[in-house]
């Protein structure tokens, strides 16, 4: 089969791999018939998270189930099916209770020995273990293009916006305009917030955030901290979500927000530190919760059914579609910030 | 007239603050330099972002004025907001203390102590409104 492969720091390309198998009772083969480049990828397309040259990337894709082991009960060759980014158990304590994301044996597609060494998902078939558990399937309604991200960061957004509890009329900001980013607005809105701000530098996507209905802020022009007062009388968001994952972009959410306001973390952060006055923390009553990985197994059947109604709808997002076989320009128009999204056809 | 924040608008405040005999009494103790970040806000006129630096010293002002980031970030103390949130402490809209706790002047450095000098701050904050200014924004 037909594979995208990490070669070198800033290299990949498109080679043959061994076919994707049934290694375990509860595997099951998906012949993939969309996957697409995350900004995931790019750490390890960067080098900044470890992957062996050969290596298969990707997380993200939809397909149709090719095979299933004999331990699969919930699906069938032929059913057309959504893939989780992270691979969970589904039968640990943490399982049980919806947090996949914190599983015992969490693992992650594409990631090389750092997602326990599961090939990717950028590949014209993929093995997906646990398939009950990793897999959802994809009403008849619902194309392929627009499950694609419910696997991951269109899910991820809407779980970040949950789990902010924002209340009907909220004025709510995204620091962050990236692809996560631009689910979190459409799931503010879907969830009844009032006016959204959206926070970025880029001038595309602040474009594209205001598509889907956010007040674009364009933070080389405009101090957002200033853009949000001048929205609340001088209070501040309820809500901010942070979808940079940069300490700038943390303290900055931080001013944002009001007094007793709640701050989600989506963004993703490894070794970075900030300095904290926590006397002022407390002061303010902030609350302030780190998403994590999302539990996408736990929100993605909310997240179709929010497709399926057309309160989120990730077609905007979609920049360029390539074959596979392609998937090097797909990288470097990604990296580049050339495209907002790349979606690969296998 | 002095323009809000440029080197002669600090150079008019650091004379101000020598000049104050109340300000002389209430920090007869501080000790440490103080750096204001004033963040650039575009669309008011501050196109980029300001650092006014104030090496204050047992009541008195022994230097200061714009600097660069360089020597403000090494400042022992250094507050931080949007212009716009800085033009609300000049004119009195915002209490600096209360501004620190609430996080709309971000403070680095030893916040307890800067709380301590109340009465220095706030009288800082009297001397700039005898500061004629000018702001970028208009009146």
């Amino acid at each position: 089969m037909r594979a995208v492969v990490f070669e070198s720091v800033c290299e990949v390309r498109v080679t043959d791999v061994p076919d994707a198998a049934i290694e375990e009772p509860g595997d099951a083969v998906v012949r993939v018939t969309r996957t697409a480049i995350c900004g995931s990828d790019l750490h390890f397309f960067h080098g900044k998270a470890p992957i062996d040259p050969g290596d298969v990337l990707g997380h993200e894709a939809v397909g149709i189930v090719k095979a299933v082991g004999t331990g699969v009960e919930r699906f069938s060759p032929g059913d057309r099916v959504v893939v989780a980014f992270n691979i969970a158990c589904g039968a640990c304590w943490f399982c049980r209770r919806g947090e996949m994301q914190l599983c015992d044996d969490f693992r992650n597609l594409g990631a090389g020995a750092f997602g326990g060494s599961l090939a990717g998902a950028q590949a014209t078939h993929v093995r997906v273990p646990t398939a009950d558990v990793n897999l959802l399937r994809i009403p008849d309604e619902v194309d392929d293009e627009r499950a694609l991200f419910v696997g991951d960061i269109l899910t991820t957004g809407l779980y970040a916006a949950s789990i902010a509890e924002i209340e009907p009329g909220s004025v709510v900001a995204v620091v962050g305009c990236g692809p996560v980013g631009f689910f979190c607005i459409q799931a503010a809105r879907a969830i009844g917030a009032g006016q959204v701000f959206a926070i970025d530098l880029e001038p595309g996507r602040l474009e594209l955030a205001a598509s889907v209905g956010a007040v674009p802020v364009n933070a080389r022009e405009r101090h957002p901290v200033s853009a949000l007062a001048e929205a609340t009388d001088g209070r501040g968001a309820d809500v901010v979500l942070e979808a940079v994952g940069s300490p700038s972009a943390y303290e900055s959410a931080l001013g944002m927000v009001r007094r007793g306001g709640r701050v989600v973390v989506v963004g993703v952060y490894a070794g970075e530190s900030v300095e904290m006055q926590l006397g002022v923390y407390w002061a303010r009553a902030l609350t302030i919760r780190f998403s994590g990985i999302c539990p996408v197994h736990a929100w993605w059947e909310r997240a179709m059914d929010e497709v399926i109604a057309g309160r989120v709808d990730p077609s905007p997002l979609i920049s360029h579609r390539l074959p596979l076989e392609e998937a090097a320009h797909g990288y470097a128009l990604f990296d580049r910030r050339e495209a907002t999204k790349v979606v690969l056809m296998p | 007239m002095a323009k809000f924040p440029t080197d002669p608008w600090f150079q008019e405040f650091i004379a101000a603050i020598n000049r104050s005999e109340r300000y002389r009494e209430v920090a007869a103790t501080w000790e440490g330099d103080v750096a204001f970040r004033i963040e650039a806000e575009p669309d008011k006129g501050v196109p980029t972002t300001v650092w006014g630096f104030l090496d204050l010293w047992h009541g008195e002002c022994r230097g200061g004025g714009v600097v660069d980031e360089e020597r403000g970030a090494a400042s022992t103390y250094v507050i931080s907001a949007p212009y716009s949130r800085w033009r609300e402490v000049l004119e009195g809209d915002l209490d600096p203390i209360r501004g620190m706790m609430q996080g709309k002047l971000r403070v680095q450095g030893d916040l307890p102590t800067i709380i301590r000098y109340v009465s220095a701050a706030n009288e800082l904050v009297h001397l700039t409104g005898t500061v004629d200014t000018q702001f970028p924004d208009g009146d």
